[in-house]
């Protein structure tokens, strides 16, 4: 088993990355292209799991190579937990990537980074309603303090597959 | 009044009318679908990509993009 981080570009995935794992990281190059992408472990129930951060991309039809990339290292790990990294204050696009990671069947934990700067912007997220809706585990961080982080780890084990007609059902079509 | 996304002037509010067929998909990922408020927020020269405002976030297109966005302006 692996975890992927998956998320848009600039949403906080390597500090997210970076506080699992406790930045005892790798760099590499993805075969064939120029696209870094890193990966590390992080101890889970006294095991240790590789986690790769993924490139950035917005969606699962790929425009460049690096959500090229993206997307092929998703499809390459069948067996992965995929942590969603949203930027809780542009919230529907990021939701749109992870519904689309569901639909995959992959089990996803959705983390809602920079919750700070929802309160700046007066942005409500109700996170409750949000978990009933998509079943899955959704914690609420901010990476480069480390809050939720804890949190987050501590959902992944809980993670798994939905079924995205489930969910639409719940929303309400 | 409608009007191609990269013909808005600055500061123009819309609503997003239509998107050609094959964008819709794409752009989906970027926040922008039928129905969503956006802002003009600044043009870049020389051909250079648009930038909006949807749900208080910015976000920007190419131009070649815009033009296949139709708006129905508000103010």
């Amino acid at each position: 088993m692996k975890i992927l981080l998956m998320g848009h570009p600039n949403v906080g995935k390597s500090v997210v990355f970076n506080r699992l794992t406790g930045a005892r990281v790798i760099e590499s190059n993805y075969p064939g292209t120029t696209i870094d992408y890193t990966k590390g472990w992080m101890q889970l129930g006294g095991k240790s799991i590789e986690i790769i951060d993924v490139p950035g991309t917005f969606s699962l039809e790929p425009k460049d190579k690096a959500e090229e990339v993206a997307v092929k290292m998703l499809e390459e790990e069948r067996e992965s937990i995929v942590i969603c990294v949203i930027d809780a204050s542009k919230i529907e696009r990021g939701l749109y990537l992870a519904l689309q990671i569901i639909e995959k069947g992959y089990p996803v934990v959705i983390a809602l980074n920079m919750w700070d700067v929802t309160e700046d912007k007066n942005i409500e997220v109700d996170v409750e309603r949000l978990r009933q809706i998509l079943g899955i585990p959704i914690v609420p961080t901010i990476a480069i303090s480390g809050e939720g982080i804890r949190e987050l780890a501590s959902k992944i084990e809980e993670a798994s597959p939905i079924k995205i007609e489930k969910i639409m059902e719940k929303a309400g079509g | 009044m409608e009007r191609k996304l990269s013909e808005m002037d600055y500061e123009e509010e819309g609503v997003v009318k239509s998107i050609k067929e094959d964008l819709k998909e794409k752009i989906a990922g970027m926040g922008i679908r039928v129905g969503k408020k956006l802002k003009m927020l600044a043009k870049q020269p020389i051909k250079g990509p648009v930038v909006v405002t949807v749900d208080k976030a910015e976000t920007s297109l190419g131009l070649g993009l815009a033009d296949k966005i139709i708006v129905e302006i508000e103010k």
